[in-house]
């Protein structure tokens, strides 16, 4: 547990950076002292300016690490996450002809639609008949169904007007600009109750990870079980996207990342603080993003693509090295 | 007398891409008036100066950066094995886009003349780093590996390259070329320079495609019947160095016509890949005319960069050979 300590250290750390440093540095005295009367710049800050978009980053980022982590495990593959196998791509596209078509639904409800139609998509594409270890398949078959997601939500971005194209983009790359506590509420509220509905399942998780033999032995009914998971991993993904848009690279390293700095084992924590890395990377990359450039603001989706891809490498080098994948 | 080399099917793709590249846009241009500009040029008709300074550069760009990029796609697929190699996927196209974006910034250049050759090395530099990071000299790449490695290598590079773009936001229609592919403008790029290097690529593919078939029976073999393994490698990351630097050069990174190329030419070529690679060019130069004159009618007056084109294109072709995969060489 004492482990746990360095990833919460790391998130109080990014937390206070992403609320002091900026466009406008503020002293961290004005932050307490809007905290606590209410009043002066620090408080205009934290309500308005960067207190939301420092909240929807967390919760964004929880919500992905924790997908991502699902998915690492049950396909037993550290290269399968949400976003390399372009289900929150097919969230952004989604969101994207709901914009074109002018559709009046909730943002999540769009997103969720997106997220489970790719991944049924990727899931009946790939189906192979006695096939059972088809993970490797599943990833490509998800990679290229990313590829056409993201292809065809760029063309109907194209079809929506100047105004609304700089929106699109955000539903193609993954933004945080100009997010208030709605969004926030937003990811935080769905993806508490889907993190309850993740936590009833974690002994399943557990016992799907010895193998589909001794888990239905041990008396667990294996396919209900893991398309329950799987669909709770999609839809936690799109709670994500719902307020941020496809934010690239985060699902991936959550998990690897929280267990490599807790040493966790068990698949509560492990996937808790696959949570807490993917808000910490989440937080980081979009106050490296806002910050890192004077008088530039990058959407966080590019930075990161910045930390993501040389991960992706070395994860990559590291599996060949071992002579697997 | 094998595999009879199928040349119809190419010659009817090829009439079909010139006629709607010349004939189709904002302005509509009739098969005669088409005719006249060739024989009685007359500089005061709008049509034909519509045909000469927009339509006819068009062509040329789409001919040479198709052919280009779908002979790149062709010989990388022969040199790793992996029928989903492609110069987009495997983050050639975008080491290229990468040097020349950067060297633009540095040099302060406009991105046409000098600075498009900084291309090539990036181009070499990036292909290098892909095949040796998904395992390519050590033994044969699994396609998972190689691709990963190559959308990595691409997100990395167009992350900075999206970076230094809304950095410097001043010329964001200039560098936005070099994020999206697109066949327009083509009078101010060096085509005729990046028409000789395509051409002289294309001969070094065809000398060596025996070779590399070769090198696709094993590597000791291949040692064994006289063949230097290391130096068919190099050979063919020169040519498809070559290939995808200019086919970028002149249209931008161009992604996944080098995935729907190779399994056209396969089907007409019979399965020699000095057949193949006679037929690529072609083929590459017509899918990418069409998809460019599909995405000029597909918003019209509005126009859809035909980079996006093909990767509406090209995402399902990927899903289906990802699908025909056998679990064995999905590795």
């Amino acid at each position: 547990m004492t482990r746990g300590l360095s990833l919460v250290a790391l998130l109080c750390l990014v937390s206070l950076l992403s609320l002091t440093l900026g466009e406008v540095r503020m002293p961290l005295a004005d932050l307490w002292q809007g905290l606590t009367t209410g009043e002066g710049p620090g408080a205009m800050t934290l309500r308005v300016l960067r207190g939301p978009r420092l909240a929807t980053a967390l919760g964004t980022g929880a919500v992905l690490g924790l997908s991502g982590a699902v998915f690492q495990s049950l396909l037993r593959n550290p290269l399968a996450a949400p976003d390399v196998m372009g289900f929150t791509a097919g969230s952004g596209l989604a969101v994207v002809a709901a914009l074109v078509l002018g559709l009046v639904l909730p943002m999540p409800l769009i997103a969720a639609a997106g997220g489970i139609a790719a991944a049924l998509v990727v899931a009946v594409v790939s189906w192979r008949p006695g096939a059972r270890d088809n993970s490797l398949t599943l990833i490509l078959v998800g990679l290229g169904t990313g590829f056409t997601a993201t292809g065809l939500a760029t063309f109907l971005g194209l079809t929506l007007g100047d105004t609304m194209a700089a929106e699109a983009r955000r539903w193609i790359a993954g933004s945080l600009a100009a997010r208030t506590w709605s969004h926030a509420g937003q990811v935080w509220g769905i993806g508490l109750i889907l993190a309850l509905a993740l936590a009833l399942q974690v002994r399943a998780l557990g016992l799907l990870e010895l193998g589909p033999d001794l888990a239905s032995g041990l008396g667990l009914r294996v396919a209900r079980a893991r398309n329950m998971l799987l669909a709770t991993a999609v839809l936690l993904a799109a709670a994500g996207v719902a307020v941020a848009g496809p934010v690239p690279f985060v699902a991936l390293m959550a998990g690897p990342l929280g267990i490599g700095l807790t040493m966790a084992r068990r698949p509560g924590t492990r996937l808790l603080y696959a949570a807490g890395a993917g808000a910490a990377i989440t937080a980081g990359a979009d106050l490296l993003a806002r910050a890192a450039v004077p008088g530039v603001q990058l959407p966080v989706g590019v930075m990161t693509g910045l930390l993501g891809a040389p991960y992706l490498l070395w994860l990559l080098s590291r599996e060949f090295g071992k002579g697997e994948a | 007398m094998g595999a009879v080399l199928r040349l119809w099917p190419v010659a009817l793709l090829m009439l079909a891409a010139v006629a709607l590249t010349l004939g189709v846009g904002v302005r509509d241009l009739s098969a005669g008036a088409i005719w006249r500009a060739l024989t009685a040029w007359d500089p005061t008709d709008p049509a034909q100066v519509v045909l000469v300074e927009i339509r006819l550069p068009r062509l040329a760009t789409g001919l040479v950066a198709g052919a280009a990029l779908g002979l790149a796609g062709c010989v990388m697929q022969a040199l790793t094995r992996n029928p989903l190699a492609d110069p987009g996927l495997l983050g050639v196209n975008a080491g290229a886009a990468f040097a020349v974006v950067t060297g633009a910034l540095i040099i302060g250049g406009s991105g046409a003349g000098l600075t498009a050759i900084l291309a090539f090395p990036g181009a070499a530099l990036a292909a290098a780093a892909v095949f040796l990071l998904g395992g390519g000299l050590r033994g044969e790449p699994g396609p998972v590996r190689l691709t990963l490695a190559g959308v990595a290598v691409s997100a990395l590079l167009y992350s900075i390259v999206n970076a230094l773009v809304l950095i410097r936001g001043d010329a964001l229609e200039v560098f936005r070329f070099w994020v999206a592919g697109t066949l327009a403008q083509g009078l101010q790029k060096p085509l005729a320079e990046m028409g000789l290097v395509v051409l002289a690529g294309w001969l070094l593919t065809l000398w060596l495609a025996p070779l590399l078939e070769l090198l696709a029976l094993g590597r000791d073999l291949a040692r064994g019947l006289g063949t230097n393994p290391l130096r068919v490698q190099g050979g063919a990351l020169l040519a498809v160095t070559l290939l995808s630097g200019a086919g970028v050069a002149i249209a931008g990174p161009i992604a996944f016509l080098g995935l729907i190329v190779p399994p056209v030419t396969r089907r007409l070529a019979g399965g020699d890949l000095r057949r193949e690679l006679m037929v690529a060019p072609f083929v590459g130069a017509s899918i990418l005319l069409l998809a460019d004159g599909a995405g000029r009618l597909i918003l019209a007056p509005a126009e859809v960069r035909v980079g996006v084109m093909t990767a509406i294109l090209g995402g399902p072709v990927f899903v289906w050979i990802a699908r025909s995969l056998r679990p064995g060489e999905a590795r």
